[in-house]
């Protein structure tokens, strides 16, 4: 894992997530016991199965990397009050996610504080 | 005569030649034959002055999400093998270990696993909609569609092996009793564990007697040739009463393709 050292300050270790039941894909490529949190732009939010995604550029180290984040299903996401207008390219988010084991820049999608304050998923 | 209008005459021969045949008989009723155990004149291919009897059947309305008994990821129960399937198991499990966690596949990821285990994935919700003779059960994962036949007809003498197999089903008060053989030998059970030709599902599905917003599906496995005893998984569903399915066009959002090593990649 090479994630910059302001994310690993960031990166907060919490119980096992419960993993999404079989899905599209296993979830092995992640690591579901760590929880990162991004502070992000989004650049693009794609909404649709298998998977929803969100794009995003994250400032480290003064620099930007990009992520991708990889969610459930819109339909799953749906009942946890997401919808296709949720997010938008520009919008400003704290996004926490599960990284790849791999430690490419991205993950899978566990909650996110929106601009206005509010939240979905697991923020903590 | 031009070459040209040479190749044109000598395609449109092919054509004729290629036409189906079921286009050469217009007017033909049916070109099928009956299905063993439906009486001529009735079944799921004659519904008319059938639906008010649909009344009678229970309230599955709305979509249903998988809330436990999903797949074997979750560490519940696992069948007792045996022979060189219980062998081909022990391969994989040790296989994955030794990469980290990580299953290889086969197939792509916008490949559906079929039976039995799209009736027990999480994320996808299901509808089920009942029409004379015959139950649909359409599956968001995949944009897949089961029938179940309810019409008295027996199981398809050989059927093709297939992704849903071949399902016949009857009410037993309130709850669907489905019978499905012909499930693909090249899919699985579970995550990592197959199956012979002989598999065969046994599913008991209704709404919990506690909580009509919960459908319980009691599964039933037995296969003589990969089993050692019958393996039994009890599927809940959660209902979102006014929830629709949503399109899934796998190839159209393919950010998980399989590279030649079997291993998922991440777009």
């Amino acid at each position: 894992m090479n994630l910059p050292r302001k994310l690993l300050a960031a990166a907060l270790l919490l119980a096992p997530a419960a993993i999404p039941a079989s899905a599209h894909h296993s979830y092995a490529m992640f690591d579901m016991t760590k929880t990162v949190a991004l502070d992000a732009q989004v650049t693009r939010f794609k909404w649709q199965n298998p998977h929803a995604f969100i794009e995003a550029n994250v400032a480290a180290n003064g620099a930007s990397e990009r992520w991708a984040i990889e969610m459930t299903s819109p339909n799953n996401l749906a009942q946890e009050g997401w919808k296709r207008t949720t997010l938008k390219a520009g919008d400003k988010v704290r996004i926490y996610v599960h990284p790849l084991r791999s430690g490419v820049k991205g993950g899978s999608y566990a909650g996110v504080r929106l601009a206005d304050g509010s939240t979905l998923g697991q923020v903590e | 005569m031009t070459i040209n209008t040479v190749r044109m005459i000598a395609a449109g021969s092919l054509l004729a030649l290629a036409l189906p045949v079921a286009s050469q008989q217009l007017g033909a009723p049916s070109n099928s034959p009956l299905p063993e155990g439906v009486p001529e004149g009735s079944g799921a291919g004659h519904p008319k002055g059938q639906y008010a009897a649909l009344d009678a059947m229970p309230d599955w309305g709305g979509i249903w999400f998988v809330t436990s008994g999903g797949s074997a990821r979750e560490g519940t129960a696992q069948p007792k093998l045996k022979g060189e399937y219980l062998t081909r198991r022990e391969q994989w499990v040790e296989e994955v270990r030794t990469n980290n966690g990580v299953e290889r596949r086969t197939r792509s990821n916008c490949s559906p696993p079929g039976m039995p285990r799209i009736m027990r994935l999480g994320q996808y919700p299901y509808e089920f909609i009942f029409s004379p003779g015959r139950i649909t059960i359409n599956q968001e994962a995949w944009m897949q569609t089961r029938t179940i036949w309810t019409d008295g007809r027996t199981h398809e003498e050989d059927p093709d092996p297939s992704f849903m197999g071949d399902s016949i089903g009857r009410w037993e008060g309130d709850t669907l009793v489905v019978d499905t053989i012909g499930i693909s030998d090249e899919l699985e059970m579970d995550t990592g564990i197959a199956h012979s030709d002989q598999f065969r599902l046994t599913e008991r599905i209704h709404l919990d007697p506690s909580n009509p917003d919960v459908l319980i599906n009691e599964m039933r496995m037995e296969d003589p040739e990969a089993l050692e005893e019958p393996f039994e998984v009890t599927v809940r569903y959660r209902r979102d009463r006014y929830g629709k399915l949503l399109e899934f066009q796998c190839a159209e959002n393919d950010r998980n393709p399989v590279n030649e090593d079997g291993e998922t990649e991440y777009l």
